[in-house]
């Protein structure tokens, strides 16, 4: 179980909810948290940044990161990567329960020392993989789980879009902050692999940006052999023209196939002459009118740590999908296939 | 029989075994070209030869020698282990060849295929229909006009039914010389060289036997990726991951990545949805062009001009040793190099 049983006692009352991290994911979030009647207390090193998110959705800024800790119950931690850890522990020695955008952190060693510190703590811990609740994945694991398909044996996962637009000197752009493309975009469908065919145990990687460092195009595959013997291959795209943001997925089992590709099953189609979208800083998957995923997410968190359940996805496995993604990360760049969860070789 | 259109006697083809799946088509598609005259069918199963003439008419030979002397060039449709044996016959009688894919089950047979039409001064060329599909084309376009701008990466998907509702030796360790790997990977290999103009230096491959019920003579599942001496990376889907119920045999699509943005193409999505009785079920007829139909003129324009086949038995050979490097890293775990 994630983070161990709470030692701090189960919050009665509504959730008080602080959101450490107002960039495009803290956005995301305080709006879902918004949506869910709940008005977060915002933290950002940026506090032009905090202000707008006051004025759209009324939250209420904490000067500083120790006001914020001691005005909530659950921290929600949504700045660059690389802080993830940092930020997570404090809340976590604090006294609060954490919720971490995903990736994890940046690091194993920085995954292992929060997991650490929400035990210690006596908190609950955790990452936020946002595919988990989208409807069309729901329903593949579903049907999956139903024996729809039989056993698992082959899987294609496909996320396709066009670079963020950051300015340049952005810590996203940064591998040593984000971890790139196989961190930030293909780790959600390294979890997803792993939550429908289980542990993987070798993992090849292969990256545009690695061979052609001065190209700008950012696409990677790894291809992952999972213990039961399944192997998935998983493809993550910043190669698209704006304003493409697509997701595909195939399961082939033993007695079946499912199919899902998110450009076939878009229940709007607009074309208007007015406002024709050329997409945002950074492109956000699209459920159409299937119900909000961050919205899901937060509020199953919030159901957990105020009942002292299980969510869907426990912080462990919030470190496994880092692990794996870290060994694509490694196998990009050394060429080498890298083995989990074995002696070394 | 007719001229062509300049006039010209056609080409005199014979058709050498229809064990393959793929002989159907050829065979309806020479009876009607008009620069080709279908002289007849040989077959070492002779009710085979009698079923695959029978739709057009043309002529069983019982002896293969009474054949190839009456032709000019041959279609070489027998399972892939025995491939070599009649391209010997055919290349010792002076006569041009047009095999399927794969050339041969191991590069020691492809090579020797190649060595052999070489010395017997005959033509030969590898049956690749993907490159006169329009879709790849344009794909291949896209790259040698530079739209794409540089490519990085390519993703392809080949995969289908397990083809032993069409013939059981598909599955047949033996003759097929192996799985989904043997069958499908051929196809992209080559559509990857000839879009980049490069060959793959390495390997890395993943094959498993769960898929069609667990079916464990040959693999069932598997991804290659392959890393080219431009740099661009490779990879394959040719799982046979199409279960029966599926509406068509598979399909065959790429993804392609460069400076220049991305290019999909989906090589067989011309075609319509039919919803039939219950018994019959759903099915997507295709109603775009056939590509065996380019690929058969070509053989004939390069039997006729006596040159070069637009694929030759070279990009066979190729083809093989990337599906003989895809097994080797199977059992390595690991990539392994080539070339």
């Amino acid at each position: 179980m994630s983070g161990s049983s709470p030692a701090r006692p189960r919050v009665n009352g509504p959730l008080r909810v602080g959101v450490v991290g107002t960039g495009f994911m803290g956005e995301t979030h305080v709006a879902a948290w918004a949506a869910e009647g709940i008005r977060a207390v915002i933290h950002d090193v940026d506090s032009g940044r905090a202000a707008t998110l006051v004025e759209r959705y009324g939250a209420r800024v904490a000067a500083t990161r120790q006001e914020l800790f001691g005005a909530v119950d659950v921290v929600d931690v949504c700045t660059p990567t690389h802080l993830h850890a940092e930020v997570a522990i404090a809340a976590a020695r604090a006294g609060c329960h954490v919720i971490c955008e995903k990736p994890m952190a940046r690091t194993l060693a920085d995954a292992e020392a929060m997991l650490t510190a929400a035990r210690d703590a006596g908190v609950r811990l955790f990452v936020a993989h946002v595919v988990r609740f989208f409807p069309e994945y729901v329903a593949a694991r579903a049907a999956v789980l139903n024996g729809a398909i039989g056993e698992p044996g082959v899987l294609r996962l496909t996320r396709a879009s066009y670079r963020p637009r950051h300015p340049a000197g952005h810590w996203f752009f940064d591998h040593a902050k984000s971890g790139g493309i196989v961190l930030d975009l293909m780790v959600h469908d390294l979890d997803f692999a792993r939550w429908i065919a289980g542990d993987v145990v070798a993992v090849h990687c292969r990256s545009a940006g690695v061979a052609f460092p001065g190209a700008g195009v950012d696409h990677a595959v790894a291809i992952l052999t999972h213990r039961s013997g399944a192997i998935s291959h998983v493809s993550a795209s910043w190669g698209y023209a704006p304003p493409t943001f697509t997701t595909a997925f195939e399961i082939a089992g033993s007695h079946g196939l499912i199919e899902q590709s998110s450009t076939a099953t878009a229940p709007v189609m607009p074309s208007l002459l007015a406002g024709a979208a050329d997409g945002g800083t950074t492109a956000l998957a699209d459920t159409g009118l299937a119900g909000d995923p961050f919205r899901l997410e937060l509020a199953e968190f919030a159901g957990a740590i105020r009942d002292g359940t299980d969510a869907r996805i426990s912080a462990e496995d919030g470190l496994e999908a880092l692990r794996i993604a870290l060994a694509a990360d490694e196998s990009a760049r050394t060429g080498v296939v890298v083995r989990i969860g074995q002696e070394a070789g | 029989m007719a001229v062509d259109e300049q006039g010209r006697a056609p080409v005199r083809i014979g058709i050498l075994s229809a064990e393959h799946v793929h002989a159907p088509s050829y065979i309806s598609l020479l009876a009607a070209m008009p620069g080709a005259h279908l002289v007849g069918v040989w077959d070492d199963d002779p009710q085979r030869a009698i079923s695959a003439a029978e739709p057009v008419s043309t002529r069983v030979f019982d002896d293969v020698d009474d054949l190839l002397e009456r032709v000019d060039g041959i279609v070489i449709a027998s399972a892939n282990s025995r491939h070599r044996r009649l391209v010997e016959i055919a290349a010792a009688a002076g006569v041009h060849v047009l095999c399927e894919k794969p050339l041969a089950t191991t590069v020691g047979d492809a090579r020797a295929i190649v060595d052999t039409c070489a010395g017997a001064g005959v033509r030969l060329m590898t049956a690749f229909p993907s490159r006169w599909n329009p879709a790849a084309r344009a794909l291949e376009s896209a790259v040698r006009t530079g739209a794409l701008g540089t490519p990085v990466f390519l993703e392809g998907v080949n995969t289908g039914t397990m083809p032993d509702v069409h013939a059981p030796w598909f599955v047949d360790p033996a003759l097929a010389g192996g799985g989904a790997v043997t069958d499908h990977v051929v196809h992209l290999a080559d559509l990857y060289r000839w879009i980049l103009r490069s060959e793959a230096v390495e390997v890395y491959a993943v094959a498993n036997r769960i898929l069609q019920e667990r079916f464990a003579r040959v693999e069932t599942g598997g991804f290659v990726s392959m890393r080219f001496a431009n740099g661009v990376s490779a990879t394959i889907d040719c799982s046979w991951s199409k279960p029966r119920s599926y509406p068509t045999w598979g399909g065959l699509s790429v993804q392609a990545i460069g400076t220049g943005g991305a290019f999909g193409i989906d090589a067989f999505r011309q075609r319509l949805a039919v919803y039939g009785t219950r018994e019959a079920g759903i099915s997507w007829p295709a109603w775009g062009p056939n590509a065996d139909a380019g690929m058969l003129a070509e053989f004939l324009s390069a039997v006729r001009e006596d040159r070069e086949p637009a694929v030759t038995g070279l990009d066979g050979l190729r083809a093989v040793q990337i599906v003989d490097a895809a097994y080797r890293s199977i059992a390595a775990g690991a990539p392994v190099p080539l070339g």
